[in-house]
């Protein structure tokens, strides 16, 4: 932290640099960002009433003093502006505004205009993303991409949101969009969402079937900031900001009062004598910061973008916090006249947490807690007490040391040779390479010692992953008389490498080594202590080619093909090949339409795309044994490992493949004033890798990967953007998105094996209910509820539930034969709503967010709104009536508490105030904001955040859950701080 | 454009050239390498490998007998002895172990579809060694090979035992190579398999004892054997009295096996040197984990009396109605079951209390207090016990075969010399008043002293129908006192014909109560093989 300061201190002093009073003059010229002269532009001193135009070529040349701010701005262009410090030539490049229609979209291995593409594909640029304390680039454009669902499911600093395109499409495999951070793959937390230009989505299979294999959950490209070089220009960015989180909601659990309320009316609670709120305990109010600092300096042929951001989050939990440096140097160089273009990138990044015992699990042991008992107990140690799954929530926080550092480095570098016009060759390697390492340790406090006699645990993992990729690509572009071709042609060659090491041990003599002297520990000794390590490769070869054509961008289309290889597929399946093409049409164009001046764009796409899903895991498909210590038994007076087959072995196991048709209608209507897009598309998964229940005998193990089963998506896409006003002094931009999405599961077969499974169970609840709480069935959508119903309670305060016949009988009679479905965990639609305004040198922004049509297990009414149970603590409301009598029933997973969960949130709202330009002197750009996060959610639903149910995972077929042990969301309040020099 | 196609060209050149170097192989080499599996291609088994590649057959009976929901609960939680009732801590778990005591299980109970694929688990593993022997793949000695292969026929036989007697009407396979979906066979026909196979295969297994513990060696066959023919009865309504005789009688004429002096010794954490175990399902707290009947039955403040380092769950115990059967001078009633006060192994104050009484099984919103119940005491907890016992389960004991002689002897009108076999095994029982070790005859042909019948929450028995009316009943309780915690106790019940008619604690006799003496087919079997069909009673 001290080395940034000092560094922030530097930065300072160089920009305060002395400069004297003279009248210069400056040539120049303005181009667009291909080089293109830009004829007619505006150029003005600000301040000054004087105003030029560029010529032709783009030139320039008038008088000014140093200091003084050069504005040039010009139609269908972003304004721009740079103070003028001495020089005597400038190269203004103007970027392409949003709104035109010539914006660059980034399509994967290239870029299209918004006019040329055929295919599904969102952007999103650095000036609509969510402002504010952003966890990463996912909540930059959350609510902004219609069908990419983006939620933040948990409140630790540490998680990432949980992204999830167009529903869910595979069983094994991942759910997670591939990510790509300047053409090499990453994830959601590579780059500080500071330093993002723009993020792309590719939504639909024909634009991501060109990521082959690795697409079908959609690809995100994410483009990080690059010095668009203007001559000898040199520019400072700080961003900083610093934010306040509360819980978003607490649990209201009974206090003490209301224990001692309920023994005087003879309920068997224990009265322990004191009072404590066990949440308030474990919680805080937490203050964050964040800095990041951007740099970018060189000129046109020479240059280098630097970006430092550091951020210390804490998490509302005590302890729990994670520190983060990311580190990113870009260096650009082009020479024989543009010919050759070099570019290099180094990503550091390291994330840090010590995090103690604050876990889900120390908030359910909050929950439960006593109200009326005590932190500590006489002898001033942690107050134990020894009930069933029942820890102290402090001496878990306190006790336990829980470090974890990841650190990565990305390390790329391309070349570009452009030998003719039109004709790019590239050349692209990098290597990714990271490694997490964590520690963990008990003291003599915590209950695994003073409860569980263990004398300390520690342990240490660790796990390294090296990523090699190198890309090979030839593009080539030709235009002639109002067509337009674009080839490209590739081959791309990726290599994984994935490492573990893990060790346990317990028994140690004094507990001042926390993780750090792991043999000082008795256990591994007795054999009791634990010892893993693995290794793990795999191999991606694919070769790719793409054509495209437009004529007048009026009529388009796009084809292209990626063959692809994965070593973890069965020898004789190893290949699989994803052709995509798509058409464009816009009507807008031809003459009957060009007349109506309202209309500007109204192109009708049309695409099919073809994309793979690889296996989760190496090896699947291969005849290999273990020697296994569970699968041993003691054979001639002495303990063996077992030697087995490590699976059923599948060597035709295959690609997964999803067959997408996406038809969409892009508009631009009234002067650009009002436009965006709609798309439907169907999705069908065939070829399922699915862990598949196989009968046990014949085979070996009562499961098998194969490739069994269809699953099919559909929905209904909408983005809709209003520019309301965009006078120079009030601008109102709106927008809204929404998604619909409707899965279906088609079958779980295999003809191969001559196998159908009709259903299978998803969810658990945790002990002390232990059963599953969804059903995924054959012919129904993923996600549903899976529950007895209950439509009554007697007399006695049992359940009445309705029964397989339908008739209403008391739960004691029921089976789990009679559970039947309830509801859904999955939204059908997903709406988000944006809103910006400019009125002079203020900025006030707010997003809103919302889901509807599904269902969300309330887990902590699930198990604490019951008075069974007088060893735990219950909610306040555990004793009210449910239907006109009070619980004596168990604890069971009943659909009672099942809720609808539809929600609106205010998710964003942000207030910004840019000062004058050199209001200080030498700062360009001066902008202050408040901003605040999840501010307030309009639902019916009774829990702690109806958002706060998790898709991934353990959770991928048991959709909306809130979990009872959980990191619970927060809100965020946020003061920050933008100046450029 | 030539000089376009010649850039092309000379790219691709280089690439190839580059991949070529980076990757070692070549630009499409999809090989995948292997770092943390052993490939077959790799690693040629021969004689010295054995023991690991036979080891995986009785591995699976480990995590069947006393693990989690296993065959011990199966047993003992659908019998008359124990019950798992809701704990203070609303551990109820979906009514799972109430199903179990009132047999309203349903084919998607869990207790007996772990059975059925354990032992099957049990079984594939055995086909495919023998395969392996038999093709050669794992080449062995010709003498070693069929002492190997008759060791794996007899722990197959063991498996399929199992469900002969809990799922009746099951599949049998035997090639590895046959990757049919496999007929289901009546019980009659698993029944004939299993005699055949033990049959067959005796005269290749080894006798020895002390290098064969925890295998399947010629006694532990008979024993099976003895333990089938005992309930050919209730298999397929056949009498084989004889045949378990002289069953019983070639395991008490060789002369390996004895009772061991003290009963606690059959089941201590070093049980494997009883003198009394025929066959046991041996477990390590290192090496052989599955043993953890103590952390289901003991309260989590039990851990203070034993300095555990792991916290017990709290669950099972004794049904009282069977605990006052015992006589009070019957040294098993305490070497059996946790009772009284217990006390911390550090302070010597007293850590828990445990009492006879439960209120109920639970549901109707009865919780059991946290020291309701007698516990499990039965496998000795050892001081600083972690979640894993050491003690062995011994499957097949002596006096166990001196039982089954009994059983049948008094079964075909010998009462007497039956009485001379029970007191026999009586007699350790009743050190300190060994007048009462011993029975007579006329005792064994009495009714049982069990007082059948509905407990109500204060403790009272209604429904009053006792045990007298028990053919053999107080052999039955003979079998209970001696075998309480065992594992068998549903299978014996069946046998006398309690488990069809007698009511219990909160268990009434079924509606379709003789159905229920069968496991019904797990649903997921059948879903996943259509030859499958259900057992009677559970359509």
């Amino acid at each position: 932290m001290k080395r940034i300061i000092i560094l922030l201190l530097l930065l300072w002093n160089v920009c305060f640099s002395i400069y004297a009073q003279q009248r210069l003059r400056l040539n120049g010229k303005v181009t667009d960002s291909t080089g293109e002269p830009i004829v007619g532009a505006t150029l003005s001193i600000e301040g000054h009433n004087e105003q030029y135009s560029s010529t032709v070529g783009g030139t320039f040349s008038f008088e000014y003093d140093k200091g003084d701010k050069l504005l040039v701005s010009s139609v269908g262009y972003l304004p721009f502006s740079v103070v003028l410090d001495g020089q005597s030539t400038l190269h203004v490049q103007l970027q392409a505004s949003a709104e035109a229609l010539d914006e660059v979209v980034v399509i994967g291995y290239g870029t299209q205009t918004r006019g040329e593409i055929t295919s599904s594909i969102a952007s999103v640029k650095s000036e609509d993303f969510t402002k504010g304390a952003v966890k990463d680039a996912g909540q930059l454009i959350q609510g902004k991409v219609a069908g990419l669902r983006i939620s933040t499911p948990s409140g630790d600093p540490g998680e990432s949101s949980q992204v999830n395109l167009r529903g869910l499409n595979s069983i094994n495999g991942s759910q997670n969009p591939l990510v790509i951070i300047d053409g090499i793959p990453g994830d959601l937390n590579t780059v500080a969402p500071e330093d993002i230009e723009s993020i792309d989505v590719l939504k639909d299979g024909s634009a991501a079937a060109i990521y082959g294999t690795r697409a079908t959950a959609g690809v995100i490209l994410v483009t990080t900031r690059r010095n668009t070089a203007t001559d000898n220009r040199t520019t400072i960015e700080y961003n900083g900001y610093t934010s306040l989180q509360t819980l978003f909601r607490k649990p209201e659990m009974m206090d003490a009062s209301d224990y001692r309320r309920l023994i005087a009316d003879g309920v068997s609670y224990d009265d322990l004598g004191t009072e404590t709120n066990w949440i308030d305990e474990v919680t805080r109010n937490p203050l964050s910061h964040n800095h990041n600092v951007t740099l970018f300096g060189g000129n046109s042929r020479t240059n280098f973008t630097g970006a430092i951001n550091y951020r210390d989050w804490e998490g509302v939990f005590l302890k729990s916090g994670q520190e983060r440096l990311n580190v990113r140097t870009n260096l650009h160089h082009e020479m024989f006249e543009g010919k050759l273009k070099t570019n290099m990138q180094l990503i550091s990044r390291s994330a840090k947490s010590n995090n103690g015992g604050s876990s889900p699990y120390m908030w359910r042991q909050a929950i439960i807690r006593n109200p009326t008992d005590q932190l500590y107990n006489e002898h001033g140690k942690w107050q134990e007490r020894d009930a069933y799954f029942y820890d102290n929530p402090l001496g878990m926080i306190h006790e336990t040391i829980d470090d974890r550092i990841f650190r990565e480095t990305r390390l790329s570098g391309s070349l570009d040779y452009r030998p003719v016009e039109g004709l790019s060759l590239k050349m692209l390697l990098s290597r990714v390479q990271n490694n997490n390492l964590s520690g963990n340790a008990t003291t003599f406090n915590h209950v695994n010692t003073t409860k569980n006699n263990l004398n300390g645990t520690a342990s240490r993992d660790t796990r390294a992953a090296t990523e090699n990729l190198m890309e090979l690509t030839a593009n080539y572009t030709k235009s002639f008389d109002g067509h337009k071709i674009d080839m490209l042609g590739g081959y791309s060659w990726q290599d994984d490498t994935f490492e573990q090491f893990y060790a346990y041990n317990f028994d140690f003599p004094t507990d001042n080594y926390t993780y750090n002297k792991l043999e000082a520990g008795a256990a591994i000794q007795r054999g009791l202590g634990e010892m893993t390590s693995y290794k793990e490769n795999r191999k991606l070869i694919g070769f790719f080619a793409r054509v495209a054509y437009n004529y007048k961008e009026k009529y388009m289309a796009m084809a292209s093909i990626r063959r692809e290889g994965s070593s973890t597929f069965g020898e004789n399946n190893k290949w699989g090949s994803f052709p995509a093409i798509s058409l464009g049409w816009d009507i807008a164009k031809e003459d009957f339409l060009a007349a109506i001046g309202e209309i500007n764009q109204l192109k009708l796409r049309t695409g099919f795309g073809v994309t793979g899903t690889i296996a989760s895991a190496s090896y699947m498909s291969q005849t290999s044994y273990n020697f296994e210590r569970a699968q041993g038994a003691y054979i001639n007076g002495k303990w063996v490992p077992g030697f087995v087959p490590t699976r059923n072995f599948n060597p035709d196991l295959r690609w997964e493949r999803k067959h997408e048709y996406n038809v969409g209608l892009d508009f631009s209507l009234f002067d650009n004033r009002v436009y965006g897009s709609f798309d439907y598309y169907t999705r069908q998964v065939k070829d399922l890798l699915y862990q598949f229940n196989v009968p046990s005998p014949p085979y070996l193990y009562p499961n098998m990967m194969l490739n069994a089963g269809e699953m099919s998506n559909a929905g209904f896409e909408a983005l809709v953007n209003v520019d309301a006003f965009r006078e120079s002094n009030f601008k109102w931009k709106t927008g809204i998105t929404v998604a619909t999405n409707k899965n279906k599961l088609i079958n779980l077969s295999n003809d191969q094996f001559n196998v159908t499974v009709p259903f299978f169970e998803a969810g658990y609840t945790g002990e002390p209910i232990q059963i599953a709480t969804h059903r995924v069935e054959v012919g129904r959508a993923v996600g549903d509820f899976y529950v007895l119903k209950t439509v009554g309670v007697d007399d006695d305060g049992k359940w009445l539930i309705e029964n397989k016949e339908g008739e209403t009988i008391p739960i004691s009679d029921s089976s789990p034969d009679d559970r039947q479905y309830y509801g859904n965990g999955i939204p059908d639609v997903n709406l988000g709503w944006n809103n910006s305004f400019h009125y002079k040198n203020i900025d006030f922004s707010f997003n809103f967010r919302g889901s509807f049509g599904h269902q969300v297990l309330n887990m902590t009414r699930l198990y604490y709104e019951n008075p069974i149970n007088k060893a735990y603590n219950a909610l306040k409301t555990a004793y009210d009536p449910v239907y006109g009598q009070t619980l004596t029933n168990d604890l069971v997973y009943v659909s009672h508490y099942i809720e609808d969960a539809d929600f609106l949130k205010l998710d964003n709202v942000t207030l910004g105030y840019t000062f004058k330009p050199n209001a200080i002197k030498g700062v360009q750009n001066l902008r202050m904001y408040a901003s605040g996060f999840n501010l307030m959610t309009i639902t019916g639903y009774k829990g702690l955040d109806p958002e706060a149910a998790s898709y991934q995972g353990d959770f991928t077929f048991a959709p909306g859950i809130e979990h009872r042990d959980r990191y619970p969301t927060t809100r965020m309040f946020t003061v920050g701080l933008n100046v450029t020099f | 454009m030539k000089r376009i196609y010649k850039s092309i060209y000379s790219t691709i050149l280089v690439g190839v050239g580059l991949c070529g170097f980076l990757s070692v192989n070549s630009c499409t080499n999809l090989d995948e390498e292997v770092f943390s599996e052993v490939l077959s291609k790799d690693f040629k088994p021969g004689e010295r490998d054995l023991p690991s590649i036979v080891a995986p057959v009785y591995a699976s009976f480990r995590s069947l007998m006393f693990g989690w929901q296993g065959y011990f609960d199966l047993q003992e939680e659908s019998a008359d002895h124990i019950i798992t009732p809701v704990r203070p801590n609303g551990w109820d778990d979906a009514g799972t172990y109430r199903r179990m005591h009132q047999h309203n299980w349903t084919t998607i109970q869990w207790q007996p579809y772990n059975t059925w694929q354990q032992a099957y688990s049990s079984i594939t593993k055995a086909n495919m060694i023998i395969m392996q022997i038999e093709e050669d793949t794992l080449p062995l000695p010709a003498d070693v090979a069929s002492a190997a292969i008759a060791e794996l026929r007899a722990a197959r036989a063991l498996a399929y035992y199992l469900l002969l007697d809990n799922h009746g009407n099951v599949p049998i396979v035997t090639d590895y190579r046959d990757v049919e979906l496999p007929e289901q066979k009546t019980r009659e026909e698993v029944y004939r398999f299993v005699v055949n196979e033990l049959t067959e295969v005796v005269p290749f297994l080894s006798e020895e004892v002390a290098s064969m513990y925890g295998r399947m060696n010629v006694w532990a066959a008979k024993a099976l054997l003895a333990k089938i023919y005992l309930n050919a009865q209730v298999y397929i309504g056949e009498q084989q009295w004889e045949k378990v005789i002289a069953e019983t009688e070639d395991i008490i004429q060789s002369g390996a096996f004895r009772l061991d002096i003290a009963y606690k010794d059959v089941f201590s954490s070093t049980n494997e040197s009883s003198p009394e175990i025929i066959f046991a399902v041996p477990y390590d707290e290192v090496y052989g984990h599955g043993n953890q009947l103590h952390m289901k039955t003991l309260s989590p403040l039990s851990r203070l009396v034993y300095n555990m380092a792991a916290g017990p769950w709290g669950g099972n115990c004794a049904v009282p109605q069977f605990i006052d059967t015992y006589d009070q001078d019957d040294q098993r009633l305490f070497d059996s079951w946790l009772q009284g006060a217990q006390y911390n192994a550090t302070t010597g104050d007293v850590a828990i209390t445990y009492v006879k009484e439960v209120p109920g099984i639970g549901g109707d919103g009865t919780v059991a207090a946290d020291n309701a119940g007698y516990r499990l005491g039965k496998y000795a907890i050892k001081n600083g016990a972690t979640n894993n016992l050491d003690n062995d389960y011994p499957m097949f004991r002596y006096a166990d075969i001196l039982m089954m002689k009994a059983e049948a002897l008094l079964r075909t009108g010998r009462e007497n010399e039956a009485a001379l076999l029970v007191s026999e095994v009586r007699e350790r029982a009743f050190k300190p008043v060994p007048d009462k070790a011993l029975v007579t005859g006329a005792e064994l042909l009495k009714g049982s002293m069990y007082n059948y019948g509905w407990q109500e929450k204060d403790g009272t028995v209604n429904g009053n129908n006792g045990g007298a009316d028990i053919e053999f009943g107080r052999f039955l309780d003979e079998l209970g006192w001696e075998f309480a915690g065992e594992a068998r106790r549903r299978q014996d019940i069946i046998r006398f014909g309690v488990f069809q008619t007698k009511s219990w604690f909160n268990h009434r006799p079924h509606a379709r109560a003789q159905s229920r003496t069968l496991f019904p087919i797990p649903n997921d079997e059948i879903n996943k093989n259509p030859k499958l069909d259900q057992n009677p009673g559970y359509e």
